[in-house]
């Protein structure tokens, strides 16, 4: 986002901003197709437990972008492009996998709506982080099966899977930001 | 890692899913995966996943090794997951192995649940294998999304490759300077560190230089815009829609009737 621009609710898409959601979707898209399959491997053979560990680790763009364009929506178009990315890249998940861009981008969505698309601080980041993680997990839930009033690891993996979001996306997408921005490539990341 | 790898390729056989019109393949897929997670049993999975296997296989003219080979790492998780299942879903137990007990609502959903993963994908893949992305984008316009966001998932698509080249030349870079990637898992982690961040800032910078070049080409002054190669939607096409709603929407009623 230029200096000048509209802050907050801010829907004006520049050619810019549709260009930079393109690229990180489609290394996110790279990224998250390897991780998956670890992701996949951990979450069938061990469940909502061995799931919640790695959950985290796919939403660091989510962040990156909203940081990086500042407009809503940003997380939520990333995450459907990327899951999109992935699905030709052989994501063993298939079409199921827009279901989980679309549940993570909303949940950082949520969080930035909540702070009114103005507040883009390290909290804002770890708790965004952490709700899209959280959000990811309503959507296995329903891909897999786990039925939360039987599967007790189901809430047991609320805690861990809001640390890992937490950490593996809100920090890391945050300090990837603060990176970005130090080289002066992208205005607005500052 | 680039779709290759995966036999995940558009590749025009001349088969009648070929012909399809994106938007009724896309369709198809979310009718395929809606009926997957109403049913209740099996039974409906298995046969849903003959029925997507044999249409692959006439209507796409796919070869069943294909599908076998991009398929493989899908079928082995969808039998951890009804493993899984088998063990935890709780029920009656039948069988006792060791501190694990399998019970007989795990046995049902098992593969329930197999079925469900296994027939999502294959759906997802043949959406892949018969649907050049570029018509894929042109119809989703032709449907009211807006082009400048069709447009981002086209390039998007467009980028794949180029970033597979970006992570070959980093890796390089990075090999020549010493850095060797056959290292153990910490290492390796630290350089797929800086691997991703050397290209997010490439891929940044060709961002920004992209949407100049968009922007001198008057991209998204005009509400609409013209393609090259246009697609277009033939009555015919909903044939494979109405046969696989006919026959989901047959087994829902059959489950529940017998």
């Amino acid at each position: 986002m230029k200096k000048g621009e509209k802050k907050g609710w801010n829907f004006n898409y520049t050619t810019r901003d549709i260009v930079i959601i393109a690229v990180i979707a489609a290394i996110t898209g790279v990224v998250n197709t390897g991780v998956g399959n670890l992701w996949y491997l951990l979450n069938t053979s061990l469940g909502p437990l061995g799931g919640a560990l790695l959950q985290g680790a796919f939403m660091w763009a989510y962040i990156l972008a909203m940081w990086l364009i500042r407009k809503p929506g940003a997380a939520l178009i990333v995450g459907i492009i990327e899951a999109a990315t992935e699905i030709l890249l052989g994501n063993a998940a298939g079409i199921g996998t827009l279901g989980w861009g679309l549940f993570q981008g909303l949940g950082v969505e949520a969080v930035m709506a909540i702070s009114g698309y103005s507040k883009f601080g390290l909290l804002t980041a770890v708790m965004a982080g952490a709700a899209s993680s959280q959000f990811g997990t309503v959507w296995t839930s329903i891909f897999y099966g786990w039925d939360p009033s039987t599967a007790k690891d189901v809430w047991l993996a609320i805690p861990i899977n809001l640390v890992s979001g937490a950490v593996l996306s809100g920090l890391l997408g945050y300090w990837l930001s603060k990176a970005i921005a130090k080289t002066g490539l992208i205005r607005s990341a500052g | 890692m680039s779709t290759s790898e995966h036999g995940l390729v558009f590749e025009n056989r001349k088969s009648y899913l070929n012909s399809v019109y994106p938007l009724v393949k896309l369709a198809w897929v979310f009718v395929v995966a809606i009926g997957l997670f109403i049913y209740r049993s099996p039974i409906s999975g298995a046969v849903m996943f003959l029925t997507i296997l044999l249409v692959a296989m006439i209507a796409g003219k796919i070869p069943f090794q294909q599908i076998l080979g991009s398929g493989k790492i899908i079928f082995g998780l969808g039998l951890l997951l009804m493993f899984f299942h088998f063990f935890v879903d709780p029920g009656n137990v039948v069988f006792k192995l060791g501190p694990l007990h399998i019970t007989d609502n795990g046995l049902l959903q098992g593969p329930i649940f197999f079925f469900r993963l296994s027939v999502v994908v294959l759906a997802s893949f043949i959406l892949i294998w018969t649907t050049d992305t570029r018509d894929l984008m042109v119809s989703l316009t032709k449907a009211g999304v807006p082009y400048r966001g069709a447009f981002a998932v086209f390039l998007a698509m467009r980028f794949l490759p180029l970033i597979q080249k970006e992570v070959d030349a980093v890796k390089a870079a990075h090999s020549i300077r010493g850095k060797p990637t056959n290292s153990k898992f910490g290492h390796r982690f630290k350089l797929w560190r800086r691997y991703i961040f050397t290209i997010l800032i490439n891929g940044l910078r060709k961002a920004e230089t992209t949407a100049t070049s968009l922007e001198c080409r008057a991209f998204g002054c005009f509400p609409t815009r013209t393609y090259v190669k246009d697609v277009h939607y033939k009555p015919l096409d909903l044939i494979l829609l109405l046969v696989t709603i006919l026959i989901s929407g047959g087994l829902i009623v059959a489950e529940r009737v017998l």
